[in-house]
């Protein structure tokens, strides 16, 4: 006996859950970072059960697409806070107040 | 991997059907060879390159157009679709990538950059956004996506010295990722429902399968919509839009607030109208509140800001309230109103962050609406230009801007949707108080240029007086001739006046050319429109 | 399920034995803290300074260029697994695509993102116009205090 797809699709959609939450609620903009790499890694989990489960390759493909682009996303975002914190003390989300909102 | 077995079928892959694509990919390698091998020279040869480009690109644009004609096909193994939609965005983004070289060369020159980061970038993301308009996939979508944020999140923060800018590059990067996140689950579930992430197999499935209540697919689409609800910054997923606008730089609001918003309405015709038609019902009522959300949000949050910057981003949010209302009919005219729209609006508001980026000085840093009054005496032709665009954005008669109104507000009246076109015109009329305070000031006001003391004395409201209007304004009376302004005030303003008051080679032409088609095209509108007709006469 | 259940046997093995070791411990175990103790190290030097938390840009920058390239080579492997099939097609997709990974990294070298050691250029850290008159602070009569 095997384990169903839909137990790894839930378990895409929890993580999926855990990473948009922790994107919302930490202020920490590293940990967030971190949270947008599980909501992405959740998605690839989804594509690869739904690639199995339709028994087409196309899903796994694009798995491929998806990490590249998560990793592109990833160091840009890291240059922007290196860029920001060399005049910084602190990598919180709660010190940017210049602009209001 | 043991689907495939057999011989592989090689695409065929016909580029010139993807050639504004390839020319603003391969332009910026060019530009970043060509940087990494000569040392000298100023910002002028990139923005040189990057019009060139442009003008390139806008002719495969229209070459496509006139090629493909009333037969789309797919290319590239159904991942692009060349149809007219297609080559009109292709075309807009074209045009935004020349005016945005443009600024960006005054930027460049005002902020003492020399380097092709920045139209290189811009290019990237303009590529992105012509993948986005001209996916036949939903991956496709995802990457053109992606390409044009991640290249915009480095523009954002492309002021160094100013740290509002990569604070608006954090905010921009993280709602970014996101939705981008949220969209591309979106995509999986999608795939999940329904076998495939082409949008005409997806279509196709629909069409000749009953999808009752598939609760996956629903929320496929309602993430899809959520993900470029982000995008084009409808409520209530506009909060970052306003601090994003106001930290980056103009030229990049400028063109940030241009493509990034028709890019992801390009999408949403994409997904919803092609892949998801047969699923109207389910979509319809959702972006008929986004719609309204973002009209009246927008409206009213317009008036109360004081910075201009601020102000603008808010009123493209009602903007894109009015594009959602086109998309929310569902019909051809609805379609051509989106179309008409986003060229309208595209050219409006580049011009008006033109100015923006003109009157912000060194670091984009003088943006409150005191810093706007007397900008006309100061520069008639700019507070002209500004004029102009402020009452097409208001939707004032003989302007693109009404006629893309009047386009919208019929196509919901056609649709049945009475209520949306009421909102949507009570949200012109409150933008419109906005446009004309702003018009008020650039003319209304006048500087004082009484020789009896210095000037910011007789102002009514002195705490509006920045410390750069000021000095500006004594210098500005100065050059007329007609007063005699104290020595010691001349001095101490001479180096901010000769950074303000220089209207930059490259903001001029946008100005003008902005200004003009937004009354040409609004006096003689058959041209413009017949072609946002006949790029989405076919679905 | 069968097949998992040697995994779910261990699991709860380890977990009951780390449960035990600790109570066990606890409860066994005779508890008098000093301050020598409770430090991080009971022997050595005592720490006096705080571990630099910070790390010089660098060592991001590095970082960064490495996750881009190194993620890059992911393409590289379903292209090679139907490589003969691909031919000459194949060859070219793959030559354009590292033909722009290679423009990208000229860059990055030109902009000298890559130059490891010290700086080149270093900067005189006292200017040669310096003077007594300007380096030293008088002091006002009777000194610091005044």
């Amino acid at each position: 006996m095997t384990i169903p797809g839909s137990w790894y699709l839930t378990l895409a959609a929890v993580l999926f859950g855990i990473g948009g939450l922790g994107l919302l609620v930490r202020r920490n903009v590293l940990v967030m970072f971190m949270c947008v790499e599980l909501m992405l890694n959740a998605v690839n989990l989804t594509f690869v059960t739904y690639a199995r489960m339709l028994h087409d390759v196309g899903g796994q493909a694009l798995v491929f697409f998806v990490l590249v682009v998560a990793a592109a996303e990833v160091v840009v975002g890291l240059g922007v806070i290196v860029g920001l914190f060399r005049r910084r003390p602190d990598a919180t989300a709660d010190d940017f107040h210049i602009l209001k909102g | 991997m043991a689907v495939i077995a057999g011989a592989l079928a090689i695409p065929h892959i016909s580029y010139i059907s993807i050639l504004p694509e390839l020319i603003a990919m391969g332009a910026p390698m060019v530009m970043l060879l060509w940087s990494a091998t000569t040392r000298s020279g100023g910002p002028g040869r990139w923005t040189a390159f990057t019009v060139v480009a442009s003008v390139a690109a806008f002719l495969a644009s229209v070459e496509i157009w006139v090629k493909v004609g009333t037969h789309p096909y797919t290319a590239v193994a159904g991942a692009i679709l060349v149809d007219r939609f297609s080559a009109f965005l292709s075309g807009i983004f074209a045009v935004a990538m020349g005016l945005f070289a443009l600024l960006a060369h005054d930027w460049a020159v005002r902020e003492d950059e020399s380097g092709p980061e920045l139209p290189a970038l811009g290019m990237l993301s303009a590529s992105g956004a012509m993948l986005m308009a001209a996916a036949g996939d939903l991956v496709v979508v995802f990457l053109g996506l992606e390409i044009m944020s991640i290249a915009l999140y480095v523009m954002a923060a492309m002021n160094r010295r100013r740290l509002a800018s990569g604070e608006a590059a954090l905010k921009y990067f993280v709602l970014g990722a996101f939705s981008s996140a949220i969209f591309l689950y979106g995509i999986a579930l999608t795939y999940g429902a329904t076998g495939t992430t082409n949008i005409a197999r997806i279509a196709s499935y629909l069409a000749s399968n009953v999808v009752v209540s598939n609760g996956v697919l629903l929320a496929g689409m309602a993430m899809l919509i959520v993900g470029l609800g982000f995008k084009v910054a409808a409520v209530p997923f506009h909060t970052w839009s306003p601090d994003v606008y106001q930290g980056s730089p103009s030229p990049v609001t400028a063109f940030m607030s241009a493509v990034a918003k028709a890019a992801g309405f390009a999408a949403l015709v994409r997904v919803l109208m092609e892949a998801m038609g047969t699923l109207r019902l389910d979509w319809q009522p959702a972006i008929y509140v986004l719609a309204v959300l973002s009209l009246v949000v927008g409206g009213i949050l317009t008036v109360v800001q004081r910075d201009v910057k601020r102000m603008l981003a808010y009123s493209s949010i009602s903007h894109a309230g009015f594009v959602l209302a086109a998309l929310q009919s569902a019909s051809a005219a609805g379609r051509s109103a989106l179309a008409y729209y986003v060229a309208a609006y595209t050219l409006m508001i580049i011009g008006s962050f033109a100015v923006a980026g003109h009157v912000g000085g060194p670091g984009d840093r003088s943006q409150d609406l005191s810093s706007y009054r007397g900008l006309s005496s100061r520069h008639p032709a700019v507070g002209f230009a500004f004029t102009i665009l402020l009452l097409g954005q208001a939707g004032a008669p003989f302007t693109t801007g009404f006629l893309a109104k009047f386009y919208v507000v019929s196509a919901a009246v056609g649709n049945g949707s009475y209520t949306l076109a009421v909102v949507a015109m009570l949200s012109a009329v409150v933008t419109a108080f906005f446009y004309l305070r702003i018009v008020l000031g650039l003319y209304g006001s006048e500087e004082p240029s009484t020789p009896e003391g210095p000037p910011g004395v007789l102002e009514p409201q002195p705490a509006l007086v920045g410390s750069v209007g000021e000095p500006q304004a004594s210098h500005g009376a100065e050059e007329r001739g007609s007063v005699v302004v104290p020595e010691v005030l001349v001095a101490a303003s001479a180096t901010q006046v000769i950074e303000v008051s220089e209207v930059g080679a490259g903001t001029s032409v946008v100005l003008a050319l902005c200004a003009a088609a937004t009354v040409v095209l609004g006096v003689w509108p058959s041209p413009l429109l017949d072609l946002a007709k006949a790029a989405t006469i076919i679905f | 399920m069968e097949q998992y259940l040697g995994v779910f046997v261990l699991i709860v093995l380890g977990a009951l034995f780390a449960a035990l070791s600790f109570t066990a411990s606890r409860l066994l175990g005779p508890s008098k803290p000093t301050v020598a103790k409770r430090a991080p190290y009971e022997c050595g030097i005592v720490p006096n300074l705080e571990p630099v938390q910070r790390f010089p840009v660098r060592f991001y920058l590095v970082a960064m260029i490495f996750i881009i390239f190194d993620i890059e080579v992911v393409f590289l492997y379903p292209w090679a697994v139907i490589y003969s099939q691909l031919r000459l097609f194949g060859l070219a997709e793959m030559v354009v695509f590292a033909a722009a990974v290679v423009v990208a990294f000229a860059y990055l070298v030109s902009n000298g993102a890559l130059d490891w050691g010290p700086r080149k250029r270093i900067q005189p850290t006292v200017s040669y116009e310096r003077t007594a008159e300007t380096t030293l602070r008088r002091l006002p009569p009777g000194g610091r205090a005044a």
